[in-house]
């Protein structure tokens, strides 16, 4: 339990190095920004008859930091804003703060990456296992061969292909052609709502599935490969354990190593985010991403891409202590 | 006991570094021969990668500077004129698959360069040395990992727009060497231990002797493997921050014509688009296929084990 919460401690403290220097890095690219949009603002409001004062309490609250003063004490202050949650408030729907903007973006996306997640995982891992003990027949290279193709595929192309061959007047129009829930449905906990929500959620979320599938396959192909090799497997057949127990031997040892790509996939899978959900039209953080971008809406840029960063921070931390709560090995040294 | 096998493991992979005789050249050839020859489809890969390659080369050739507009032919039905159908300006669909490919490519390539240099040069660096600049290497590395490489993408684009081929090829290329850097470091890791890298310690070589000429070619078929994985990955990179339009969309490429069919010609809403959207699609998917049937064969080349399994 104590080193559980040693490395738990250790990542914690990695994570938030990372983000530090993540918001570091979005701070000094809205500086290095060509026409300064802080500054561009500020005048803005001189302009419109604000004075100084008003105008640079505006900005601060825009952007998290004042416009005057040296970058030093910019950088500081929104940092120190930071700390308290506050990511400033939004440049075109002036008023709405973006915490609360990518708050509420946040659960759709996250919703839509783990149940893609956690099919192609099951879908992945079963026929993984299959492509390992068939690995010399037309079926085991077959399902290899589909592993390293979907592998390779950008989700960009999955997510086209299946709206435009199953949700567009183009092809065939079984599922909605996008949003996240028709909006005749209120929003609340019962059955009618909940299923729009499933409905509108299927194909991005297959799409999400199609293209993490291929490395789970893969991953665990090589893993049982090498977990068949092992002598301890020979030594259990020779003392005339069952075909069961064998296998429950072999699948416990295969899958540890694919907790790396559990963590390799959800950094792919938020990435990839910004394509699903702009293709799907689906109203997660990639499209708040992607839209903040094409309106130069910089304090709501970085409040998403800060937010993105996170997610994929706390999922490499939760992929790496499963491994540890699984694997004894690692408890142990 | 204990001398005798490790020289019998060593000697092969040494071999080929250290003597690169005329026989061990032909020897290899014939391997990589014997490799694409034992399942076809990797044939048919290897044909492909060369087929694009060559493309990418003479493709834009092939065509007038600026294609030929036909206001008559808007989304025209495949024929033999127009194989894969017209755009919505009535332009041949297959000139802008054929001709977006030099883009496309060179993009990967120079993407790939930077890749293959910063990546092998950290990883190996690190691994041999290890200590203090490894984990201080490594760290970066996982940092370069962790970071969601395409909403970072999007970010760079605010403040430089990297639409031409070079240019985003070293964008990518910068923020994409982590993954091999591991490979080879990993690698790098296992070979210091080995006899061949200790008996050149012990001969008192130099560093950069061990370094180039001991490590470097048995790390080669990892990072060329790595490399053939990662060009699929800024292939992806590239179309897609075309097609979702945060780039100038004044060069021909995949990624434009993939934008303008789905957000201004309606290809999700007339059948008679669809040839249009779906004709990048099959270039990308053709290219991924290719990479991956030839990075299959290279597996097998390198790790004889594979073989027979």
């Amino acid at each position: 339990m104590t080193t559980l919460l040693r490395r738990l401690a250790g990542h914690l403290a990695r994570g938030l190095v990372m983000i530090w220097v993540v918001t570091t890095f979005t701070f000094f690219l809205v500086q290095a920004m060509p026409g300064d949009p802080v500054s561009a603002q500020y005048e803005l409001l001189l302009q419109q008859g604000m004075s100084p004062d008003q105008a640079e309490a505006q900005t601060a609250v825009t952007y998290g930091f004042v416009p005057t003063g040296s970058v030093w004490s910019q950088y500081t202050h929104y940092l120190w804003q930071l700390l308290h949650l506050d990511l400033g408030v939004s440049v075109k729907a002036q008023g709405v703060k973006v915490s609360d903007q990518v708050l509420s973006a946040m659960p759709w996306t996250v919703v839509l990456v783990f149940s893609g997640i956690l099919i192609s995982f099951l879908v992945g891992v079963t026929l993984g296992v299959v492509a390992a003990l068939r690995r010399s027949s037309a079926t085991g290279h077959a399902l290899s061969l589909s592993g390293s193709l979907l592998h390779g595929v950008p989700p960009f192309a999955i997510g086209l292909i299946l709206i435009s061959l199953l949700a567009s007047a183009s092809g065939m129009q079984i599922f909605p052609s996008g949003g996240s829930v028709d909006a005749e449905y209120v929003p609340g906990f019962n059955g009618w709502y909940i299923s729009n929500v499933a409905w509108h959620a299927i194909l991005p979320a297959l799409a999400y599935a199609l293209s993490t599938y291929g490395g789970w396959l893969l991953a665990m192909k090589s893993s049982v490969v090498s977990v068949l090799g092992d002598d301890f497997l020979l030594a259990a057949e020779l003392r005339g354990l069952s075909p069961f127990t064998r296998f429950r031997y072999l699948a416990r040892n295969a899958i540890l190593p694919l907790f790396t790509v559990l963590a390799l996939s959800f950094g792919l899978m938020f990435g990839g985010s910004v394509f699903i959900e702009r293709i799907f039209n689906y109203q997660g953080l990639g499209v708040l991403l992607f839209n903040s971008i094409g309106a130069r809406d910089y304090s709501l840029m970085n409040g998403a891409f800060l937010l993105i960063t996170i997610a994929v921070i706390l999922a490499n931390i939760l992929a790496d202590l499963l491994y540890t709560v699984i694997d004894p090995r690692v408890r142990r040294a | 006991m204990t001398i005798a096998p490790a020289s019998t493991v060593d000697t092969p992979a040494a071999a080929p570094a250290v003597t690169a005789l005329p026989t061990s050249r032909r020897r290899f050839w014939r391997g990589v021969w014997q490799a694409l020859r034992r399942r076809p489809s990797r044939l048919f890969g290897a044909l492909v990668v060369v087929a694009f390659v060559v493309l990418a080369v003479i493709g834009p050739w092939l065509y007038p500077a600026r294609l030929p507009h036909d206001p008559d032919a808007i989304y025209a039905p495949m024929s033999l004129k127009h194989p894969l159908s017209t755009d919505f300006e009535g332009v041949d669909v297959l000139a802008l698959v054929v001709t977006g490919t030099r883009s496309v490519l060179l993009c990967a390539f120079v993407a790939g360069l930077v890749t293959v240099v910063l990546g092998t040069a950290v990883g190996l660096f690190s691994g041999y040395r290890r200590g203090f600049a490894d984990s201080t290497l490594m760290r970066v590395t996982d940092f370069i990992l962790t970071i969601p490489g395409f909403p970072l993408l999007l970010v760079l684009t605010t403040v430089y727009s990297f639409g031409n081929p070079v240019q985003m090829g070293l964008v990518l290329g910068v923020i994409g060497w982590g993954a091999l850097a591991r490979a080879v470091r990993a690698q790098t890791l296992s070979l210091r231990e080995r006899g061949f890298i200790e008996a050149a310690r012990g001969l008192g070589l130099p560093t950069r002797h061990i370094v180039l000429r001991e490590l470097l070619p048995n790390v080669a078929p990892y990072v060329a493997m790595n490399l053939l994985l990662a060009v699929t990955g800024f292939v992806y990179a590239q179309v897609g921050l075309f097609f979702l339009g945060v780039l100038p969309l004044n060069t021909n490429n995949w990624g434009v014509m993939l934008n303008f069919a789905v957000y201004q010609g309606g290809a999700l809403l007339t059948p008679a688009a669809l040839p249009y959207l779906l004709a990048p699609l099959g270039a990308i998917l053709l290219l991924t296929l290719g990479i991956v049937l030839v990075v299959d064969a290279l597996d097998e080349i390198f790790n004889p084990r594979l073989r027979e399994s």
